[in-house]
């Protein structure tokens, strides 16, 4: 049980919570800090700069003397300058989401963000937090871009949702900290976590065709060609890389084409999630060997195809099997 | 390990700020704090750089304990600027054998920013005003560095962002200065202040005054309300030396003689006197005060003008003098006996001399001129460097050196008078001063201490007796430079030769003039002549307090709109500014640009989607294009592209 003042204190908070996202309302793309969705308040730096300079101008006084008096007054002066270019640090960038790339349970995933800058003022040290914890760092420069990236893992399988997180900055002295939270509508996919390997896809009606007499194809070397995204890492032809004449992949004539279909039925006995880890672990298994496969869910499936799209989709087919959204 | 790497950058300037700082506490502290001050950066900066391993904890316990033992047992206490000061440059020290974070380094900073302002509380002369400027840069420039993290800003860089940060910082510190309302101070206890400063004692053996005069340090500046009286008449009168033991002259402490009224001849002089602290309290007044400010200053029995307390801050005085005056016609018998009294044993030869002339002369005066003549007559010489005299210094002085500087002349002729039966007393202050031009007052210097003689007439009272005025006329008339024997270094002898420097050193005297005037006076009676001069009829606090908010008001919006100016997008060429307007009113048809496509690109897919506005969509992507890309941006391109987007009606 919490003591009394971290109930309070978390109630405060969540109140507070409650009360931006009525103030703001939910975030479209792209999203803009304009000047009134900034909040600024004081560090604890701050506050002992804050008392520092309070000191100093009592004693000034006390001691008659102007010369301390006008130092006292320039470092006041200053943290409120400071307070202005904080705020200013933030105001007026422009935040776009980017495609989240989902992972496996216990994988994190990865929600990116654009951030961009339209002034000609450089941003330096823009912090990304997810509550209270500090996500990542960057700096933007003048009429420039720099990504950013928030990463959640998931410890059940479905829809991640990024709820809300937070922008904030320091800059330049530290004594102040001016935040701005956003409430995105950002969803992922947590996937199935894959199962040990050792389990063989059973042979389904249809599982292998097409010449498979000798065995293991990939002898016959028959050419290169360009990689195109989604090719196994494999059969990368790293040495023409290195030659500098850009990325090819070997291709093998004569190589057995090997299909596969992952059917729910066939793991009968398994409960829900041990089967979906199981056809999770075959199509990513499937996938970087580049071979074909189709997948049967009860009610659902995704027809024969290879592909990093097709992979994509028999994965949130997986995700979303009989499952609820999930949110950060 | 990282962390470590990532601080390094800051740690630089963080010990830079710091060593600025510390720097002119430097001659006041103990050696060893500066040492350990010292050692402690050189150390954490090898710990960086060589990959050295933080100091162990049991070695920092041991260090801090030591160290505020040693504090405490230098000065008895942990209070006031003396042992502050030392305390910090120690905290500085320990810090930075734990600094391993950030927030060490920004304590860092503070440490220095304390060190600074201590500085000033230790002195306010304009001098330290290149300390505040230094400092203030380097301090700002660290904290900006210890929070831009990775990124790593170019020296150059930080020094801009730091001297924008204070540039635009002054304006309000300047209001903050002028308006904030001052409460008169002290609230709490003042240390006495220790440190000696050059300037008169209250005591004087031979050789003292010659000693103070090779300071150029200003003593006080003078302004006349009218006239400034002719230099025989400017004597600046500060302790009175009535007792001797022979060789040395001392102010009677404690004796309570009944105030002689001082009734002015003539026209009285009204000025304004600046003192420079000098932790005194003698007001160097005019010969002699008739009218001060009754409460803050007192009028001794020996007619030296004494201030309230001891003057450790600069204070400006408006006085009333009268150069022609009759001071105590009556003289009281204690007095009288104080004033004649000669030490047993002491200068028989002087004393002897005294008696001669008693008896010679009848009348007083004629035993001062027969004394005056004696110097101006026989071979006596005006130096700064006399040979050095033994245990009857008036005797060795008057009948066998015959060199001395005008304590040497002050002190023979009252004992001498003293001997004839003449009360007489030693007095000491300045003599003279330098007129300034261009600020038309008068600078007094140390090298302007004097001594001279008073003695006593009956019908006339105090009168004033300068022997040094019979050997060397000139020190009176035209100052000390031209007085002395043209081989014999005195301070101000170059400005005396050289008119260039002169000329530059009255210059600078005039801003630390000013500086004095305006910034190190400046309180609430200033602020409220301000207000007053600003249109503010009959201001008080309550007006201060109205001008501050409405300055501050000012201040943030002029902040805010110069920040919103600096983050405005950048000023587009035209065809790009005519381009958005396009692309904002296609938005009420739903067409957005994607991220990543072209200007033609979006241009094309909208005249697909938008088929009734295909033709002038597409005109509008070639007049962009030949605008955009074409080989000389013409103005009738310009004028069709914006007839068009003009024209599109969505």
């Amino acid at each position: 049980m919490p003591s009394l003042p971290d109930r309070l204190r978390r109630a405060a908070r969540e109140r507070t919570e409650r009360w931006i996202r009525r103030r703001q309302g939910p975030d479209r793309d792209p999203i803009e800090l304009v000047r009134n969705r900034i909040y600024i308040l004081p560090t604890p730096l701050g506050l002992t700069y804050a008392l520092m300079v309070f000191a100093m101008v009592g004693g000034g006084m006390n001691y008659n003397n102007n010369l301390a008096l006008g130092f006292a007054f320039l470092l006041a002066s200053l943290g409120l300058v400071a307070m202005h270019h904080t705020h200013g640090n933030l105001q007026g960038l422009q935040l776009r989401l980017r495609q989240a790339r989902s992972a496996c349970v216990g994988q994190p995933i990865r929600y990116g963000l654009l951030v961009s800058n339209p002034s000609a003022r450089a941003r330096t040290r823009i912090e990304f937090a997810l509550g209270k914890e500090l996500a990542s760092t960057i700096d933007v420069p003048a009429t420039g871009e720099a990504e950013a990236e928030l990463t959640v893992t998931a410890d059940r399988r479905g829809r991640v949702r990024l709820e809300r997180f937070i922008v904030a900055t320091r800059y330049p002295l530290g004594l102040f900290r001016a935040w701005a939270v956003i409430h995105p509508e950002y969803t992922a996919l947590a996937w199935p976590r894959p199962a040990q390997r050792g389990r063989t896809p059973p042979g389904a009606p249809g599982g292998r065709t097409g010449q498979h007499a000798r065995g293991s194809g990939d002898d016959d070397f028959a050419g290169l060609r360009p990689y195109q995204p989604g090719d196994p890492l494999r059969r990368i032809a790293w040495k023409t890389y290195a030659r500098g004449r850009g990325l090819h992949v070997q291709q093998f004539s004569g190589s057995a084409v090997v299909t596969h279909v992952f059917d729910w039925d066939s793991l009968d006995p398994l409960p829900i999630e041990a089967r979906l880890s199981q056809l999770c672990r075959w199509v990513l298994d499937a996938h970087e060997r580049g071979e074909p496969y189709a997948l049967r869910l009860p009610g659902a499936g995704v027809a024969m195809d290879s592909g990093p799209a097709h992979r994509e989709r028999c994965l949130a087919a997986l995700a979303l099997f009989e499952a609820e959204g999930a949110r950060v | 390990m990282s962390e470590r790497a990532a601080l390094l950058p800051a740690l630089g300037w963080v010990l830079l700020a710091l060593g600025v700082a510390t720097l002119p506490h430097v001659p006041h502290l103990p050696v060893w704090v500066t040492a350990l001050l010292l050692a402690a950066g050189a150390w954490r900066w090898l710990a960086q750089t060589q990959r050295w391993p933080l100091a162990p904890r049991w070695l920092r316990t041991v260090v801090v304990a030591a160290a505020t033992l040693a504090v405490l047992f230098t000065y008895q206490t942990v209070n006031g600027v003396q042992a502050g000061t030392a305390l910090l440059v120690l905290m500085a020290a320990l810090k930075l054998l734990e600094t391993r974070a950030p927030r060490d380094l920004s304590v860092l900073v503070f440490i220095a920013w304390f060190l600074a302002y201590a500085s000033f509380l230790r002195n306010q002369t304009l001098s330290q005003l290149p300390l505040l400027m230094a400092s203030a840069l380097l301090t700002t420039a660290a904290l900006i560095r210890v929070h831009s993290g990775r990124s790593v800003p170019q020296p150059r860089e930080l020094a801009r962002g730091s001297g924008q940060l204070l540039l635009q910082a002054v304006p309000l510190a300047l209001v903050l200065f002028l308006l904030f309302p001052r409460l008169p101070g002290p609230f709490w206890g003042l240390e006495t202040s220790s440190s000696a400063r050059t300037g008169l004692d209250d005591e004087m053996s031979p050789g003292d005054v010659s000693e103070l005069t090779l300071s150029d340090e200003v003593a006080f500046r003078v302004r006349f309300a009218a006239t400034p009286p002719p230099p025989q008449q400017r004597y600046w009168r500060g302790p009175v030396l009535g007792e001797t033991d022979g060789r040395r002259w001392r102010h009677a402490r404690g004796s309570a003689y009944p105030p002689q009224p001082v009734q002015g001849l003539g026209a009285p002089v009204d000025y304004q006197i600046t003192l420079e602290p000098h932790s005194r309290r003698w007001v160097f007044a005019l010969d002699m005060p008739a009218q001060w400010e009754s409460t803050a200053a007192t009028l001794a029995y020996d007619y030296t003008l004494l201030a309230g307390k001891p003057v450790t801050e600069v204070t400006a005085w408006q006085l009333q003098s009268y150069p022609r005056y009759v001071a105590g016609a009556e003289l009281p018998p204690s007095l009288r006996t104080a004033m004649l009294a000669l030490p047993a044993a002491a200068n028989p030869r002087a004393v002897a001399l005294g008696r001669e002339l008693a008896t010679r002369n009848a009348d007083p005066l004629a035993a001062v001129r027969a004394m005056l003549r004696m110097f101006r007559e026989q071979s006596f010489e005006y130096t700064l460097q006399p040979p050095k005299v033994g245990s009857n210094p008036t005797d060795e002085f008057l009948f066998t050196t015959r060199q001395g500087f005008c304590e040497h002349y002050a002190a023979a002729f009252t004992v001498v008078m003293r001997a004839a039966g003449v009360p007489a007393r030693v007095v000491t202050g300045y003599q003279g001063g330098e007129y300034n031009p261009y600020g038309g007052y008068f600078i007094v210097r140390q090298s302007d201490a004097h001594a001279w003689s008073e003695i006593w007439l009956a019908g006339r009272g105090w009168v004033r007796v300068d022997p040094t005025a019979a050997v060397a006329p000139e020190r009176v008339n035209r100052g000390l430079v031209r007085a002395l024997p043209a081989d014999e270094s005195a301070p101000g002898r170059l400005r005396e030769s050289n008119r260039l420097w002169g000329s530059v050193t009255l210059g600078w005297d005039l801003i630390n003039d000013f500086w004095n005037e305006r910034v190190v006076r400046f309180d609430t009676r200033a602020q409220l002549q301000l207000l007053e001069r600003l249109g503010v009829r009959n201001p008080d606090w309550r007006a201060l307090g109205y001008a501050l908010a409405a300055c501050f008001a000012a201040f943030f919006l002029a902040l805010t709109a110069w920040l919103a100016w600096q983050n405005r997008p950048p000023r587009l060429d035209p065809a790009a500014r005519w381009h958005g307007k396009v692309l904002r009113r296609l938005r009420s048809r739903g067409i957005e640009r994607q991220p990543g496509e072209g200007p033609i690109a979006v241009l094309e897919r909208a005249a697909e989607t938008a088929p009734d506005l295909a033709e002038e969509l597409l005109e509008i992507r070639d007049l962009y294009a030949a605008l955009r890309y074409g080989p000389a941006s013409d103005g009738a391109t310009a004028m069709r592209l914006r007839m068009r987007v003009r024209g599109l009606r969505p």
